[in-house]
Formats: C-alpha cells, sequence, structure tokens
C-alpha cells in the first residue's frame, strides 16, 4: 500500500518536472504573446519592488508600446552572489542591471555593446551628452550600460533636500525666535539652550537632546559630517580640494577632530543620547517618531518616509516636532555645500542587454519608447483623471485622495507601473511646465507642508527645504568620487585599505564620543586608523581623480 | 571505498539492502559530494567568468592570508565561545524542557505547554532581536525590574559591553529553540515502556529517581546522538543573530565567521576566501565529530557511525 | 556494535517480568501524592507557567504589530494589545499577487516532499539500524560527512542545472531529500526497539521488506511524526531555492519568496524618494512581516495537533508495545 502512494507521487513528481521543465528559458527574448504583446524579462540586482501581472498601467504601457518587462529583483542575496549564479548558468534576463556586479557581466561577455545602436534611437540618444556617453565606455572603448538615475531634463526641480544635514526640529527654532545658525557651536548651544528651558515634551516625555545613528551602514550620520563642515559637497569618502585637485582624508583633518571633540563634550553634557550607538535602525526611527529627539544629522531619505510620517500621523506636527535642514559649517562665513545642484551620473551601473536576449532592437526600441513624454508621464504620474487631474493652467496636481492611493503598497502593485529601473528624468517634463515625475512638483509640495513648517519657512523666507540650506553649484566634473571607492574591493592595496578604515571607524568613533579622557581616545584611534594604510587608498583615488579630470579636458 | 571480510551468504542474504544502500549511496555521491569539486575555488583566483574548470591557481594564498589575520583568528575564538555556549545552553533547556514537561500531571496543560513553547521557532530573528532590543534597552522591562528591585540604580546599557554580547546570543537562542528542539526529546520519552516507571515505583523510587534512572537512560542515546552531531556544529554558531544584535562598540566580540566571509569574502566577489574558510570550518567539524565519536565509543555509547 | 547495548535496551528488556504486578498497581497509582511531589508539582507548573509565559510574549506581541497601524508602531510601546487597530497588513499581504500559486506550490512541496524524505529517510535509518548489515557503519559515516561539507552556491547550482533541476518542480523535493540529521534521529529510535521483535519475525520467514513495513515502521510513528514535521516545517517556510533555481518561472514560485518579494518592495517602498508623503492607514516593512509571519504560523499551527498526538502523549500510550 505505502509503496504504491510512494510511486504514484514519485510519477507525479516527475511529471510536474517535465511540465514546467519545458519551454522556460531565461531571456525570452521578445518572445510574442496571445494578445500581440512582446514580452520581455528584466533583472535587476538591487532589492526592488514586484508588480502584479495584471498591472493596469503596465498593460496601458504595452498597448502604446508593444512591449512589457516582466521584472525580477535581488531577494536575500548580494548582487555579486546573484550575478555570480547567473553569469555560471550562463542564461540570461533579456534586460539586466548588476548592480555591483555590472563589471562581473561586462567581463563575462554576456552584455551586448550598445554604441552602434544609440544613434538610431532619439530619446535614447537624447539621454546623455557625447562627453556622458563616452564617459560609460569600458575599458574595450564600448558601452554596455545605460545609468537610469538622476538625469534632469530642463530645469532641475528640487523642493525637498533629499541628502545629509544637521536637522533640528521646528519648535526649537521658533521658541529661540528663529535665529540664524550658521555654525556647529551655534547648532549645539541653541540645542542645549532650548534642553534646559524644555526638558520634556507637553505630554510629559522626555526629550533626547541629540542622537546619532550609527547602526551598520547607516554610520554615515557619524562620521562623514567633517566633509560638509569644511564646505565640501557629498563625495562620499574623501574631500576633493578644487583649486589644487588633490584627494584629501576627511578623517583625520583639524574639522574632524573639533567635531568628534564637540560630540564627545555633549556626550558628557548629556546632550549625546547615551544610547546612540547601540540603538538599531528601527530603534532610531521610533525615538524620531514620538517627537522626542530635538535634532540629529541624517540623510532625508532615512528619516522622511518613516519618521516624519509618524509624526504627522500622531499629530506632532502642531508642537513642532518635524525636522528642518540647517546650513551649517565649522566657522561662520564658510559657503556650505549640504545642498549641489546638477545630477549625478554614476558610471558604475546601468540598464543593459544581455546576450540571451533575442530580439536587441525590439529591446531598445522599448527602452526609447519609455523615455518619450506620455509614457514617461503613465510612468510617473500615472492615468490622467485616476492618479492625477490637470489644472486649467496645465498644472498637473492631486487631491488627498489620489496622493493616500498613489502610497498604498497594494495600489502600487496593481496599478502603477513606473520600470523604475529603466532609464528616467527628472526636472522639467518638455511641457516646460510640469514636473517630469511628481515629487518635483512645486504644488504637490506645498500641499504636504503643515502649518508648523510654513510658519518655520516664511520666517525665514524660505519656500523649500532647498532654500534652508541654498544651492551651490554642481562640483566639477571628477564628482562624486563615492562611485569609484564603492566599486573597490580586496584585490587592491586601496580597496583593502578602504574596508579597514571602515571598519577601524565603525569600531573606534563611539569610543571617541564616549571617551573620558578625548585626546587620548582619538590617539588610540588614530593609531589604529594609521595602521589600515589609508595613504593607498587615498592614492588610489587621486589617480581615479586625475583620470577623470583629464578625461573631462578632453571636452572642454 | 569499502571492502571488507564477508560472505557471500552475507550479501545473497541482505541483498535487499544492499541495492537500496547502493541506490542511497548514488544519490548522496550525486548531490552531497559531487559539488564539493567547488572547493577547488579555495585554491583559486576563482572568477565567475573562468569559472573552476579555468581559473588561474594560486595554492594556499587565501588560507595563509585567513590565518595571517588576527581578525579572523579573533572571529573564530569568538564563533567557538558562542558555538560551545548556546550548544551547552540550549542542550541542557531542551532536555531538562522536555523532562519537566513530561512530569506535567494534567494531559491537556501538557499539549497547551508544548503547543505554545515551539511557536517562536517560527519568528524570524529580526522580530526576536527586535522585540530583545526593546525589553533590554534603557527603558525596557529588564533595566525597569533591575532598578525597582534595587540591584542596580542606573539602567544598562546591554549592548554597549562586551561581557553581556555572549550571554544575550545564547539566551536569545533558548528563548526561540527550546520548545522546538524539546520535540525529539519528548518522541524519544514516549519509547520508553510505561511499565518500567511502574516497576520503579514498585521499588519504592521517587520522582527524582525514576527521572533520574529511567527517563534519563531512555532518551540518552538520542542525546547522545544529538550531542555528537551539535559538536559537529560549534562553528556554525550563526550569522545572523549576531549581525542584528551586534554593534560597533561589541565588535570584538560579535563577529563570527560566516560574518566575516560575508565581509571580506561574498560582497568582495572574493568566492575563493568565503571557500576556504568553508573548508576549515568542515574540517574541524569532521575533526571533531570522529574524536567525539571515538570517545563515545570507548565508552560504549551511542555514536554516529 | 552488538557489544554496545543501549542503557534504554538494557532497561527495555529487563523488567519485562514484573509487569503483571506494574498493571495492578497502576489503577491506584495517582491517588497518593505525598508532600514532595506536591512541592515537585507547585514548582513545576511554575516553571511551566513562567516559560510558557515568556515564549508567548513574542507571538502575541508579533500579532500584536500586525493588527496595528504601520506607521503608528513604528513609534514603538505596542505590547500585547494594537494601539490603532487595522486590518490593512493583512490585507497588503492577501493581496499579493501569485499568492495563491504560491501557496498551492507550497502545500504541494509540503506534502510531496515530506512524504519523499520521510520514506528514504526511514528506508536509509532502516538499513544502518541493522546490526548485521555489512556496510552499516560506513554507510553511516557516509551521510554524517555530508553534514559538515557545502560545495558552495555557484558548484551546486550548476549541478542542478546538469541535472536538469532548475526551473523545475523537483528541485523543491530532490535535493536535499534524505538528510543526515533526519536519518540518525530514525535511527536512534530504530536501534531502541527491541531485536527480539526482528529475530522472531526472521524466524517467520520474514524478509527485510516485511519487518521494515509491518514490524519496525509501525513502531517508529512518533519519530516519524518528528521528522516529518521538521521535514514539513523546512518545506513551508523555504523560499531560497525558489528564488536561486525558479527565479524566471512564475508558476513554480513559492508562498515564502512571494512573501519575501513583498517584504522587500515594502522596504524598498519606505526608503523611496517617489513614496509621497501619506501617513493614512499605511504599511512598513515591521508591520508587514509581522503579517506575513502570523499568515505562514497558521497553517502550522492548525496542523500541529494532529502531529503532537504521536509525540506528547504522555505515559499511558507510548512505549514499545508487542
Amino acid at each position: 500500500m505505502k509503496k504504491k502512494i510512494v510511486s504514484v507521487l514519485l510519477v507525479a513528481t516527475m511529471l510536474s518536472t517535465m511540465v514546467s521543465g519545458c519551454g522556460k528559458t531565461a531571456g525570452s527574448g521578445g518572445t510574442v504573446n496571445a494578445e500581440g504583446i512582446k514580452e520581455f524579462t528584466a533583472f535587476f540586482a538591487v532589492p526592488g519592488s514586484e508588480i502584479n501581472d495584471d498591472n493596469e498601467v503596465q498593460k496601458l504601457i504595452a498597448e502604446k508600446t508593444g512591449c512589457k518587462v516582466k521584472e525580477t529583483w535581488l531577494t536575500g542575496q548580494t548582487a555579486e552572489e546573484a550575478v555570480g549564479t547567473l553569469i555560471a548558468g550562463g542564461e540570461y534576463p533579456d534586460f539586466i542591471d548588476g548592480g555591483n556586479g555590472s563589471v562581473q557581466l561586462y567581463e563575462a561577455g554576456a552584455l551586448v555593446p550598445l554604441d552602434d545602436y544609440i544613434d538610431k534611437y532619439p530619446n535614447i540618444k537624447e539621454f546623455f551628452t557625447e562627453q556622458e556617453w563616452d564617459q560609460l565606455r569600458q575599458s574595450d572603448g564600448h558601452i554596455y550600460w545605460i545609468p537610469q538615475f538622476s538625469n534632469i531634463y530642463g530645469e532641475e526641480r528640487a523642493c525637498t533636500h533629499n541628502d545629509e544635514a544637521f536637522w533640528i526640529q521646528t519648535r526649537v527654532l521658533e521658541w529661540a525666535g528663529y535665529p540664524e545658525i550658521h555654525t556647529m557651536d551655534q547648532y549645539f548651544d541653541l540645542i542645549e539652550d532650548y534642553y534646559e528651558a524644555n526638558p520634556t515634551m507637553e505630554d510629559g516625555t522626555e526629550n533626547i537632546p541629540y542622537t546619532i545613528l550609527c547602526d551598520d551602514w547607516r554610520y554615515f550620520c557619524l562620521e562623514n559630517a567633517p566633509e560638509f563642515l569644511d564646505g565640501y559637497p557629498n563625495d562620499g569618502s574623501v574631500i576633493v580640494d578644487p583649486d589644487t585637485l588633490t584627494v584629501i582624508d576627511y578623517n583625520t583633518t583639524d574639522t574632524a577632530v573639533k567635531y568628534f571633540k564637540k560630540l564627545n563634550e555633549e556626550y558628557k553634557k548629556g546632550i549625546v543620547d547615551p544610547e546612540s550607538f547601540t540603538q538599531t535602525y528601527d530603534e532610531y526611527i521610533a525615538k524620531l517618531s514620538t517627537g522626542r529627539v530635538l535634532g540629529m544629522i541624517d540623510q532625508w531619505w532615512d528619516f522622511a518616509y518613516t519618521a516624519e510620517d509618524a509624526i504627522k500621523s500622531a499629530g506632532l506636527d502642531d508642537q513642532g516636532c518635524q525636522y528642518v535642514p540647517l546650513p551649517i559649517t565649522i566657522e561662520e562665513g564658510m559657503t556650505n555645500q549640504w545642498h549641489n545642484s546638477g545630477g549625478v551620473l554614476n558610471v558604475s551601473s546601468g540598464l543593459a542587454i544581455t546576450t540571451s536576449c533575442q530580439d536587441v532592437e525590439g529591446a531598445l526600441q522599448f527602452v526609447n519608447d519609455l523615455l518619450g513624454q506620455e509614457v514617461h508621464d503613465l510612468r510617473f504620474w500615472g492615468v490622467e483623471g485616476t492618479d492625477y487631474l490637470v489644472g486649467d493652467d496645465g498644472m498637473y496636481y492631486r487631491t488627498q485622495e489620489m496622493r493616500d492611493q498613489a502610497s498604498d503598497t497594494a495600489y502600487k502593485a496593481s496599478h502603477t507601473c513606473s520600470y523604475s529601473y529603466f532609464p528616467q528624468w527628472t526636472g522639467t517634463s518638455r511641457d516646460g511646465k510640469n514636473a517630469m515625475k511628481s515629487d518635483g512638483q512645486e504644488t504637490e509640495f506645498y500641499d504636504g507642508l503643515s502649518d508648523s513648517i510654513k510658519k518655520c519657512f516664511d520666517a525665514y523666507g524660505v519656500k523649500t527645504y532647498v532654500e534652508m540650506l541654498g544651492t551651490s553649484p554642481a562640483p566639477g566634473s571628477w564628482y562624486p568620487m563615492y562611485t569609484f571607492s564603492s566599486s573597490m574591493t580586496t584585490s587592491t592595496p586601496g580597496g583593502t585599505a578602504w574596508t579597514l578604515m571602515g571598519e577601524i571607524k565603525h569600531q573606534y568613533l563611539p569610543k571617541v564620543v564616549m571617551a573620558d579622557d578625548f585626546d587620548a581616545g582619538w590617539d588610540e584611534y588614530m593609531k589604529a586608523y594609521n595602521e589600515c594604510h589609508p595613504e593607498d587608498f587615498i592614492s588610489e583615488m587621486q589617480t581615479e581623480l586625475e583620470r577623470r579630470v583629464a578625461e573631462a579636458a578632453k571636452y572642454e | 571505498m569499502k571492502k571488507k571480510s564477508f560472505t557471500m551468504v552475507d550479501v545473497r542474504h541482505q541483498r535487499v539492502l544492499l541495492i537500496w544502500a547502493a541506490a542511497i549511496v548514488v544519490y548522496g555521491v550525486i548531490f552531497y559530494y559531487l559539488p564539493l569539486a567547488g572547493w577547488l575555488m579555495a585554491f583559486q583566483d576563482f572568477k565567475p567568468v573562468t569559472g573552476i574548470f579555468h581559473s588561474k591557481f594560486i595554492g594556499l594564498d587565501k588560507f595563509i592570508r585567513l590565518f595571517s589575520d588576527a581578525t579572523f583568528l579573533r572571529v573564530i575564538r569568538n564563533t567557538l565561545a558562542m558555538g560551545v555556549i548556546n550548544l551547552a545552553v540550549t542542550f541542557f533547556m531542551a532536555i531538562l524542557f522536555a523532562i519537566l514537561l513530561n512530569e506535567v500531571a494534567s494531559k491537556g496543560g501538557k499539549k497547551v505547554v508544548q503547543t505554545i513553547s515551539y511557536l517562536p521557532h517560527f519568528l524570524s530573528w529580526i522580530i526576536v532581536t527586535g522585540i530583545l532590543h526593546d525589553a533590554l534597552s534603557g527603558t525596557g522591562i529588564i533595566n525597569q525590574v533591575l532598578v525597582n528591585l534595587n540591584v542596580i540604580d542606573q539602567p544598562i546599557n546591554f549592548f554597549a559591553h562586551e561581557q553581556y554580547f555572549w550571554p544575550i546570543v545564547a539566551f536569545a537562542n533558548v528563548w526561540k529553540e527550546t520548545g522546538w528542539n524539546a520535540i525529539i526529546y519528548l518522541a524519544a520519552i514516549t519509547a520508553i515502556d510505561p511499565s518500567l516507571y511502574e516497576a520503579a515505583s514498585i521499588d519504592g523510587a521517587g520522582r527524582w529517581q525514576k527521572i533520574k534512572n529511567v527517563t534519563l537512560p531512555g532518551i540518552k542515546p538520542t542525546i547522545m546522538i544529538l550531542l555528537l552531531m551539535n559538536v559537529g556544529n560549534v562553528l556554525n554558531a550563526g550569522f545572523e543573530i549576531q549581525y542584528l544584535l551586534g554593534n560597533g562598540l561589541v565588535v570584538n566580540v560579535s563577529q563570527t565567521i560566516d560574518i566575516y566571509v560575508l565581509k571580506w569574502g561574498i560582497s568582495q566577489g572574493d568566492y575563493a576566501l568565503g571557500t576556504a574558510a568553508g573548508i576549515f570550518k568542515s574540517v574541524v567539524s569532521i575533526v571533531l565529530i570522529v574524536v567525539c565519536n571515538h570517545i563515545a565509543k570507548k565508552h560504549g555509547e551511542e555514536r554516529l557511525f | 556494535m552488538e557489544q554496545t547495548k543501549t542503557g534504554f535496551m538494557n532497561i527495555a528488556l529487563a523488567p519485562k517480568a514484573k509487569e503483571g504486578k506494574a498493571e495492578k498497581t497502576a489503577v491506584k497509582k495517582r491517588k497518593k501524592i505525598s508532600t514532595g511531589d506536591l512541592i515537585f508539582r507547585i514548582c513545576n507548573g511554575l516553571f511551566m507557567l513562567i516559560f510558557v509565559i515568556v515564549t508567548l510574549y513574542p507571538v502575541l506581541n508579533t500579532l500584536a504589530v500586525s493588527l496595528n497601524d504601520g506607521t503608528d508602531a513604528l513609534r514603538g510601546g505596542i505590547y500585547l494589545w494594537p494601539r490603532m487597530f487595522t486590518w490593512k497588513n493583512y490585507t497588503t499581504v492577501l493581496q499579493k499577487d501569485n499568492l495563491i500559486t504560491g501557496a498551492t506550490v507550497t502545500v504541494a512541496r509540503t506534502i510531496i516532499g515530506t512524504v519523499l524524505a520521510l520514506v528514504t529517510n526511514a528506508i536509509l535509518a532502516f538499513i544502518v539500524s541493522r546490526k548485521d548489515f555489512i556496510f552499516s557503519k560506513q554507510l553511516s559515516l557516509f551521510w554524517v560527512i555530508t553534514m559538515y561539507v557545502n560545495g558552495g552556491l555557484i558548484p551546486t547550482f550548476l549541478l542542478y542545472k546538469s541535472l536538469g533541476l532548475t526551473n523545475s518542480f523537483a528541485v523543491y523535493v530532490i535535493p536535499g531529500m534524505i538528510s543526515a540529521f533526519n536519518m540518525l534521529v530514525i535511527r536512534t529510535y530504530m536501534k531502541g526497539i527491541p531485536d527480539s521483535l526482528e529475530e522472531s519475525a526472521q524466524l517467520d520467514g520474514a524478509g527485510y521488506t516485511t519487518i521494515f513495513l509491518k514490524i519496525i515502521s509501525p513502531l517508529c510513528k512518533p519519530v516519524y511524526a518528528t521528522v516529518a514535521l521538521f521535514v514539513a516545517v523546512g518545506q513551508w517556510n523555504s523560499w531560497f531555492d525558489a528564488m536561486l533555481y525558479n527565479r524566471m518561472s512564475g508558476d513554480l514560485t513559492t508562498l515564502q519568496y512571494e512573501l519575501m518579494k513583498l517584504l522587500s518592495s515594502v522596504t524598498n517602498q519606505s526608503s523611496s524618494a517617489e513614496a509621497m508623503k501619506n501617513s493614512n492607514g499605511s504599511v512598513t516593512p515591521t508591520s508587514v512581516r509581522a503579517a506575513a509571519t502570523i499568515v505562514t504560523m497558521l497553517p502550522i499551527i492548525c496542523i500541529y495537533p494532529f502531529l503532537q498526538k504521536y509525540f506528547v502523549t504522555g505515559l499511558t500510550l507510548g512505549g514499545v508495545k508487542e
């Protein structure tokens, strides 16, 4: 009896193997389905949001372009691992963005060179300047991938400062009568004064004057302020002196010493949250969400869509618990570069077409179509009448209801299809009025502001977060250097030094801030730091800087 | 590979067993031993592009790199320490729990307790560590209780001190897995002949003596087998929990081999390093179980092979 | 191996003679409770109570978070009861595209995988637990080693691909079907079964197949149930193989893989610049993870009592019966 059951099951297993085993290759290469739509596959080696098979906007785009793409994303693996398995298997989806594994794909010969095709597709051609296209050439002189992001069409449209800053709650500024705060010392003085006068919130909860997020890779909230305090832009891993074109290590500058010494003093005074270095990201967000934290350094995206939302939903915006950025430098009278204008061309990865794709021209035609204004609007605004309305002046706007549904996870999966890892524009639409993406639309932005933020902006005579900081012109042609440091591996001395430096900083910086004797703590840190051979890293960065500058000089 | 003196009578008599064994060995070779060709990677400058068969051989470079790195040696120490502590504590707790549960008189109560006890097994580490972080924070329940009982005057920041890290990891493992691990022992207890308990009662044995003389000997083979298997696993002290509970201040005691491999191998595209560390772990495991198995054999205990 | 009688077998075989007496006294057994016994029971009950509270708390906390508004939950302070009640997290989870396909595949792999694993491990355990089997020791060693060696991701992937296991259902149930751990658990149990049973059957002319099916297996129900539970839970929760080997085969997705992708979507969304500010009834990675955890736990909790009766039987039902 048992044997029979087993054999039945075995047969069933084998059958199901055979049934599902056939007809499935990785790259379907533009197979035309029953409705006459070409179907492509795509894999992006980053975590992402999968959309439903019967997604509505995807259907509309398919009707207009004759193509649809089934996207899959990285889950539970590193990009290198995922790409490594694909290369080992030798089968690829039609489109791919290898993320950190992009070079591996190129070296494996898995990608189709795109340079011969680009001229045939006007929207793709238009996407980059000649110089930018040349920056994308690999060692064999061909272009294999198209970076998708941060590419500005027409006038730049930035309302929020999406990046790093010293943030402070509006209630602190209001209490002090909206003073001009320009230096780190002024910032901490203000927080100290406020905290002394107001140790608790309205409901009696104790305020936390200043907290530092230090969880895993998010420890940038602790470590990279010295580069901004010195008035340099976010090159990420180093400072570039624009006059001498040399790379400076921001970890060892006088400003770095001053900054950490200040944190150390504030820690001893009880201003810096004692749980700073042990809290997880979730705990940090929970703290911010209760409105207790007066100020911190962070990137906007890291807390805006979680903590800021929670503050609003709890009605704490009326108490002035929302955050605004301050233009802080180490000394009075320096220009700050917390916010820079201009896009960022990250040449290290992008959308590529693989050798498994049977219909390269069809695939590129689809990319071209996605950049057309009509389809672009479908991707980033949605369907007119359902997702947005058009005013008499031609401006797109949304009702509160539309805004709510636009952020609903289930609605996004079933309705919205932005093909988010395909090339896309930011900035101003080809109609010259609207923003390319809904988050750049000023009207949308103003509607979302709470009264306390508006009041604060009025007091400083500004209209947006960006104006709180002021905008600096785009840095030089080398910018940003982090695109190089993030692609370093331990196969070079510089890459090894870079990884080690990260470890040491992660381990020692909290100790430095908590040290009883700052100078001794700092010396100990510097000793460990110098053992990592940071000079190897700096010299490789210098070489890359010179290469980039020389490359750019060809076009001047 | 395995020849011993046996007679043709044995072979004929055991042909059913031999056929099945052969089929199973073929399966094992394919699914467990063939992939070991991947170990070659540890001796190569492996690139996915060139694959296992065409990458350049670099000999023992990766092993030398590993063992000349002070960090790796510290990481081995951490892994071993946490592995041994976790093994001892979770093992003891699971057996204790199974035996005590077996002593619960009410059958309904026994079932309810058992059902609840295994539930945390299904929570992911990220949930469990999240709750643990809450409980151990400055305003968390543990600190509140300790302060109210006047054990301490100031809340302790448990995650900032190296000495608390290993106990916290051990506690988390016990918390999450005791009920689940006890299932095997509960099954083993069912195999004990009930008449043994009756006989012991007649001989005037108390509850404690019955546990000592009947229950424990009854599940001893299971205990031995699991102990031996787990001894081989002490270097697999985990990855996720240390990763989620660790921070810069305790990095000296929190990093395990697996975290090291992720940091220096996988996320750098250095497959060889990860494989070398894997081989090291395998060798240590096999040596450990062979030694322990031999000890078990000497003492006439149940053994793995 | 012949000399090493396990401790269990020594006592298992010894007290047969006393059985008659034991039966008589069994009736009156529970009546007398000594003071020591009473203290023990109270302490034990207390221990169990604490244990239940400590282990139930994280589950109840997860349940509370799963029923609470995601954004509100970010503020922390949710313990046993949701503060801002909503079904939103569950609707988000249950609206996931392909969830039905995933659930079907998961149920199929759980059933087929468990049966296959149970049958093969039991056969293997039976073979190596035969004391007279000529390769008993070698075969055990062969499997024990597999527990501690691992060829790595890429070689395994290449192997499965060349065996035609990628993009197939078989990859869920064939690799990992036999595991040394499960085999050893069953073997230990089988070794505890008195040899006398097998010997008398052999005298009656029964072959190994008959002994396995008719004599050993019926006695192994508790351990079979245990191993079935382990395998089933493993099958039910696995998603990595679906991601790795069947990424491009949408109809072979699994429940957990779909939930992992959903979680990844929500995580990605909550840190993306595209997300518009909105606080009404939104979900967060934490709240969705909580709901997904409860959703995957439920079926196992429902099935558990049926398996549990085999290994939590208490003294009256258990034991080797002849």
